[in-house]
């Protein structure tokens, strides 16, 4: 059984954890690509370079995601509470939303994380 | 439910316990991480210069990040091609038909491009500096002027500067051309990363990225994976491909996206043709990976001149094993050893042309 307490520190880790993967892992830089993590599949990376829907099977049913001008956004998801969907776009390194009941996450990657040059 | 009766003891502490454990080792494990990662920039060479030095030695990592930024500069200031320098010394020497004295450094530095010049049939060239300069590459900001006349050009292709009329004798350089007038634009910075990463790894520095403007000498790792480099797409947005750095290898492109101007709606790229006096034409990028910065800084700029019908002649006379050329049209074009360690990252995939040297 979860007492009272247990559920207060689940509720913080849960909220503070898109703060935190933002602090360490995040940058102010414009992403160029979203990792969607899904159940029991590895996650995709998916470029934001090019505008279009991407539906994604949750364990509750099917998200979609709309990518469109370098952003991305839940526009469909089975859950109840739409939080995911509120989250509104993303486009910035490390910005991240996820549909917990779906078990569907994602983070926006910039160039800066995924690589420590660029050579050009 | 008993199967685990210490847990199911007490299951709500155990549970806090598990969550925040998960949240603490997120948290140390990524601040660890970025302790030991130093990053410091600076402005060098005409360009924005990122060093990276992965150790748990903050002591070291501030000296290392000393030492390159002062080698950096040095660099700048001995062989800048248009500010007073040292080098343009030695250019106004030649001009008048006299021995020029050169230091160490800058007769290794004549030395080691009469080689690469020589190995790349003189698509290498530092002697054009007339040329360049007048297309206006040789300010800071280019004011609004039309590229130079055709009879201009056709003038000085006909003086026909080479690095084989320098004669390098004890720390004099004679020219048996007068027309000869260096510019290191194609591989200083090449050289200066040499000389900056020979120094810091001998004050101890085993892992490290020193980065100048895009073109870039990695040694050692970061932590427990290789250094990943992204290679810019000549044509659009981010990307184009990803490759591991391994060891200690030098990565070099050249591009005709660095340094530009447009002029009555046409643009006109930084990287000249010695044999047209014109910007190159064909390819609009080079990658070069070579353990020595400054073969693969000189390398690139001879092999976005070839261009894709004689890259091929260049990598092997060059020596190249890993050569990456794009050209106009967006098609690759890869050595067999280049292939087999690029990843793409675009959508679609571009066409490839995978060639032996």
């Amino acid at each position: 059984m979860m007492t009272r307490a247990d559920k207060v520190v689940v509720a913080l880790a849960v909220t503070a954890l898109p703060l935190l993967y933002n602090t360490f892992w995040g940058s102010s830089t414009q992403g160029d690509t979203v990792r969607i993590f899904m159940p029991g599949q590895p996650p995709a990376l998916v470029s934001l370079d090019r505008d279009r829907e991407v539906t994604v099977k949750g364990s509750l049913g099917p998200s979609t995601l709309q990518i469109k001008d370098g952003k991305v956004r839940f526009v469909s998801s089975p859950c109840r509470n739409k939080l995911c969907i509120h989250s509104g776009w993303l486009s910035r390194g490390g910005e991240f939303a996820a549909c917990l009941p779906n078990r569907i996450s994602i983070v926006v990657l910039a160039q800066e994380q995924r690589y420590d040059a660029i050579n050009f | 439910m008993n199967q685990h009766p210490r847990l199911s003891g007490k299951p709500g502490r155990a549970l806090r316990c598990t969550v925040l454990g998960i949240v603490m080792a997120a948290v140390t494990g990524c601040g660890h991480d970025q302790d030991l990662l130093h990053k410091s920039q600076l402005l060098a060479m005409g360009t924005l210069v990122d060093i990276s030095i992965w150790t748990r030695d903050d002591g070291l990592a501030q000296r290392a990040i000393a030492t390159v930024t002062q080698e950096l500069n040095d660099a700048e200031h001995r062989w800048h091609a248009w500010r007073p320098s040292p080098l343009t010394e030695i250019n106004s020497k030649i001009a008048a038909g006299q021995p020029a004295t050169v230091d160490a450094l800058t007769r290794d530095l004549i030395k080691k491009s009469q080689i690469l010049a020589s190995a790349s049939d003189n698509l290498f060239n530092p002697t054009i500096g007339k040329l360049i300069e007048v297309w206006g590459f040789h300010t800071d900001d280019r004011p609004d002027v039309p590229p130079p006349a055709q009879d201009q050009i056709d003038a000085l292709l006909a003086n026909a500067p080479a690095m084989a009329d320098l004669h390098i004798d004890g720390d004099h350089v004679t020219s048996t051309n007068r027309h000869v007038q260096l510019d290191f634009g194609g591989i200083a910075k090449g050289y200066a990363v040499d000389l900056a990463v020979d120094k810091i790894r001998k004050l101890g520095v085993r892992n490290a990225i020193v980065d100048a403007g895009g073109d870039l000498r990695a040694i050692g790792s970061h932590g427990d994976r290789p250094w990943r480099i992204g290679i810019r797409n000549p044509r659009g947005p981010g990307v184009i491909a990803s490759l591991e750095a391994r060891g200690d290898e030098s990565i070099f492109t050249s591009g005709d996206y660095e340094r530009y101007f447009i002029y009555k709606g046409k643009r006109y790229h930084h990287i000249i043709d010695p044999r047209t006096g014109y910007p190159s034409t064909g390819a609009t990028s080079a990658t070069v990976i070579h353990s020595d910065a400054a073969t693969a800084d000189a390398a690139a700029t001879a092999l976005i001149v070839a261009g894709p019908k004689k890259w091929r002649a260049v990598a092997k006379s060059m020596g190249l094993k890993y050569v990456m050329l794009v050209d106009s049209k967006g098609t690759v074009y890869m050595t067999p050893a280049m292939a087999k360690r690029i990843k793409f990252q675009i959508e679609p995939p571009p066409k490839v042309i995978v060639a032996q040297p």
